[in-house]
């Protein structure tokens, strides 16, 4: 198991190195919070006067949003270095990457830590833990089971998108706007009912722009929601498996694209 | 071409010590804000993108305030129209004052080019109010080009009244103020600690919920509405759009100003203040 | 035994053609139009087990476009790389371990750790057993004394420190080749021969392959025993430096400080200064003896000495001659 163990070993010298700024450590910890605080409060404030949106109450709604939170902050732990992809790529930094002996994304993404992505998980678990308490759904172990796969499908794919724009870095150059308008689309879209939307918008979201799979469509079929999705239920059920088939489709994009690699002052 | 141009001649016409004309001073200032209003126009992609993704935030808004109206005429006396009016006019003031830009003093000082700001003949602080003045400025002509869209996006309403519509752009203006003096306090607190960008991330997002930026401070639940309004953050984004949908009128109007402008003095002391220690400091460290 | 194999290499890069005039920058932003411009334009060549070759050119010249084929970081628009039997794009993690690099500008180790961590964990990363790791550490703790500052972390480090560091941490794990792109670009007299007398000690005792672009000819003329001159995307010359200079500057000069000298038969003055004169000639028609010994006949003779052409004159000439 050689990969995992180069895996751990990057990873644990990012660590190493970012303690190095121990100051910084807590207070990034923090930001992280406040960022989902913050999402969490509107969504507070907004319930409490309207009790409901979409027939979604704020137990409903606090639910999806601790999927997509969660997923959010499983995804950003190995993959928060992505955002700095532009100036790896431009500045010249991949041709280190390319002449070791481990793959160039795993050494991409172990380049440093950013520990405010711990906040995010932090934020998201303890969201999803007490809003699973109070959600209307039986929790059978299928259905603890189907939760923890939907996360880590979610997860995968809000990946698979990071990943699959930040390939386009090897022709284009600078990606970071088209990174940032993703991560806004997630952020503004994933934390409500889909259908309030209306069908083209809908759609859009689930086959086009697959953000329904990250948390929309599981928590749905988990509350016994079913007739009011627009896709059949085996879809809904089968979102983890779209996460794993998208993170893959992802990573061989950004093969592909990775050999128009150019550095940098030829 | 021109901007960087003005600014390095004027920094060498203007003599150090001497008193200045205030036009020369002016000149000095306007030079600073349009550099950097060039600077914003550099990265066409990313400026032209968030003009995409502002328009994208206003259909959100207007559809989620829609659904969770869910055919009522009005929620705490409030009809629809008034909140996605609301929701509209401060997406397009963010634009314009926004926690999210406010000053660029920490990333000055970790790269090391303060030392370069305070040689130059103008005040440091002024240097990097005006600068942000011009970044802001930056937005306004793709603001216009985006208006008819996010009017037919959203939803628009015309001033509620005379007084409110002499009053809005006064009331921007202190928005822009004190949304950049809470900037440069919070930038200047790199001249003690070099990492600032966790604070400054918590600072933007609990200063973007508390503007009433995403949500009318009327429908925040009671405590947090009371905070709301304790803090600065609600001058920057709720007063001006209450104050031109007439949901802060007649001598309410009067109040809101003044509370703007209560901060902007207390703020401003207080930049001062922290400047003058902020000073000496890096004259000690040698930047 | 060739260990590096270039055949008919090309690489090319295109750019949205810049435009002019009126909103050039937003017209370069749609347009579709490239330019295509040659790098590296057809090059061959073959590199023995245990030969110090220096790859030489002009900035622009397609030099660490080479490089960056040979070792694996760009893809080739068209022709072939073979080293060490396997094609460096293709197979980057066999050719990386069998490769050691170091780039002058950019330091290969981790910036915010000490000096020893980086070395750790190149050794985990190449899989070099724990025994032979520590002797190699020791040994480069010696050779490079790298000992004061093995726990200063890499970025406290002086430019020479880090470049040892950087030597270290390529020769880790024995690679057959080291690839070094200015190695000695910014550093002092005396950082500069200790880099040289190691990689040159390397090469004598492991039979270590060694690649060396460089802007410091001194290196070139200490280390390598072959060149490589690229120009223009192409090899303007390859072999031997002697023979080098054998061709573009068969020229030896006699520098004789003397009373008084007007001429001596087989060989031209071309430079006088305080009391000494340059008398060039040609070494084949003119064997240097039988010049000194007509010198010495006829003129009172306090000092003298033969200058062979410094290899920059030499190549300074070849680049004007190619204009």
């Amino acid at each position: 198991m050689r990969g995992p163990r180069v895996y751990l070993l990057l990873a644990g010298a990012a660590f190493r190195a970012e303690f190095q700024y121990r100051g910084n450590l807590f207070i990034n910890i923090i930001g992280g919070l406040f960022y989902q605080g913050v999402g969490l409060a509107f969504i507070w404030a907004v319930l409490d006067r309207f009790g409901q949106v979409g027939g979604w109450g704020l137990g409903e709604i606090a639910f999806l949003y601790g999927i997509r939170l969660t997923a959010h902050g499983l995804w950003l732990l190995p993959g928060h270095q992505l955002i700095h992809v532009d100036e790896v790529v431009i500045e010249g930094e991949y041709d280190r990457y390319l002449v070791r002996p481990v793959a160039p994304l795993v050494q991409l993404l172990t380049r440093r830590v950013r520990l405010s992505s711990l906040g995010d998980l932090a934020g998201g678990v303890v969201l999803l833990s007490i809003a699973s308490a109070s959600a209307p759904v039986d929790w059978s172990p299928g259905a603890v089971g189907f939760l923890l796969l939907a996360v880590v499908g979610g997860a995968l794919v809000e990946g698979s998108l990071q990943l699959a724009a930040s390939a386009l870095v090897f022709r284009m150059k600078r990606v970071s706007p088209i990174k940032f308008a993703i991560d806004m689309i997630f952020s503004d879209f994933g934390n409500y009912p889909l259908k309030i939307f209306g069908p083209v918008a809908g759609f859009g979201l689930t086959f086009v722009f697959p953000l329904a799979f990250v948390a929309y469509l599981p928590a749905t079929v988990l509350m016994g929601r079913e007739e009011e999705l627009a896709v059949p239920d085996w879809l809904a059920w089968g979102a983890p498996a779209i996460g794993v088939v998208l993170m893959y489709a992802a990573y061989r994009f950004w093969e592909r694209q990775s050999r128009h690699y150019e550095s940098s002052g030829h | 071409m021109t901007a960087p141009a003005t600014a390095r001649a004027s920094a060498k016409t203007v003599p150090v010590s001497a008193k200045r004309p205030l036009t020369t001073l002016l000149q000095a200032y306007l030079a600073c804000a349009r550099m950097e209003f060039r600077a914003a126009l550099t990265y066409r992609t990313a400026y032209l993108s968030s003009f995409a993704m502002m328009l994208l935030q206003i259909w959100l808004l207007t559809v989620v305030w829609k659904a969770l109206y869910d055919g009522r005429a009005e929620v705490d006396g409030l009809s629809l129209t008034t909140t996605t009016a609301y929701a509209t006019l401060t997406t397009l003031q963010y634009q314009l004052v926004s926690p999210w830009r406010s000053s660029p003093i920490d990333q000055r000082v970790r790269e090391g080019k303060v030392a370069v700001d305070l040689l130059r003949p103008v005040g440091f602080p002024g240097q990097m109010l005006s600068g942000q003045l011009g970044w802001a400025s930056a937005a306004v002509p793709v603001l216009l080009v985006a208006l008819p869209f996010a009017l037919l996006i959203g939803a628009g309403q015309a001033p509620a009244s005379t007084a409110a519509g002499l009053a809005y752009p006064v009331a921007l203006l202190g928005a822009l103020l004190v949304n950049q003096l809470l900037g440069l306090l919070l930038g200047m607190v790199s001249f003690w600690t070099l990492e600032v960008s966790g604070a400054l991330m918590a600072y933007r997002f609990v200063a973007q919920f508390f503007s009433g930026a995403l949500v009318p401070l009327w429908f925040m639940p009671g405590p947090i509405r009371v905070a709301a309004e304790w803090l600065p953050f609600q001058a920057t984004a709720y007063t001006p759009a209450a104050v031109y949908l007439g949901q802060i009128e007649g001598p309410g109007i009067a109040v809101a100003l003044g509370v703007q402008l209560a901060w902007i003095a207390a703020l401003g002391a207080l930049s001062a203040f922290v400047w003058s220690r902020a000073r000496r400091r890096v004259m000690a460290q040698g930047g | 035994m060739p260990v590096i194999e270039v055949a008919d290499l090309v690489k090319e890069f295109s750019r949205p053609t810049r435009q002019e005039g009126r909103f050039a920058g937003l017209r370069t932003l749609l347009t579709r139009e490239q330019t295509v411009k040659r790098a590296v334009d057809g090059v061959n060549f073959t590199v023995q087990q245990g030969e110090m070759v220096g790859y030489l050119g002009p900035n622009g010249a397609g030099k660490s476009t080479t490089i960056k084929m040979l070792t694996g970081i760009l893809v080739p628009t068209s022709g072939t790389v073979t080293v060490a039997g396997a094609t460096p794009w293709r197979d980057r993690s066999r050719n990386a371990r069998r490769i050691g690099v170091v780039f002058g500008q950019r330091s290969q180790l981790w910036w915010d750790l000490p000096l020893r961590d980086s070395l750790w964990l190149i050794g985990r990363l190449y899989d070099v057993p724990e025994a032979r790791f520590r002797e190699r550490q020791r040994q480069f703790s010696e050779v490079l004394d790298l000992g004061p500052f093995l726990d200063t972390p890499v970025r406290q480090l002086s430019l020479g420190q880090r470049m040892r560091g950087d030597l270290a941490a390529a020769m880790l794990y024995d690679p057959d080749i080291l690839y070094l792109d200015e190695p000695t670009v910014g550093l002092d007299v005396i950082a500069k021969e200790r880099i040289r007398t190691f990689v040159g000690e390397l090469n004598r005792e492991s039979g270590t392959t060694v690649v060396l672009t460089t802007h410091d000819l001194d290196d070139v003329e200490e280390l390598c025993d072959r060149i490589i001159l690229i120009d223009h995307g192409r090899v303007a010359y390859d072999g031997a430096v002697d023979e080098l200079k054998a061709r573009y500057a068969p020229h030896r000069e006699l520098v004789v400080q003397t009373d008084r000298l007007e001429s001596v038969e087989g060989a031209e003055v071309v430079r006088r200064e305080d009391g000494k004169v340059w008398l060039r000639f040609d070494p084949v028609r003119t064997p240097p003896a039988e010049l000194v010994a007509a010198v010495l006949a006829q003129h009172r003779v306090t000092d003298l000495s033969i200058v062979e052409p410094e290899l920059e004159s030499v190549i300074h000439r070849i680049y004007a001659d190619r204009g």
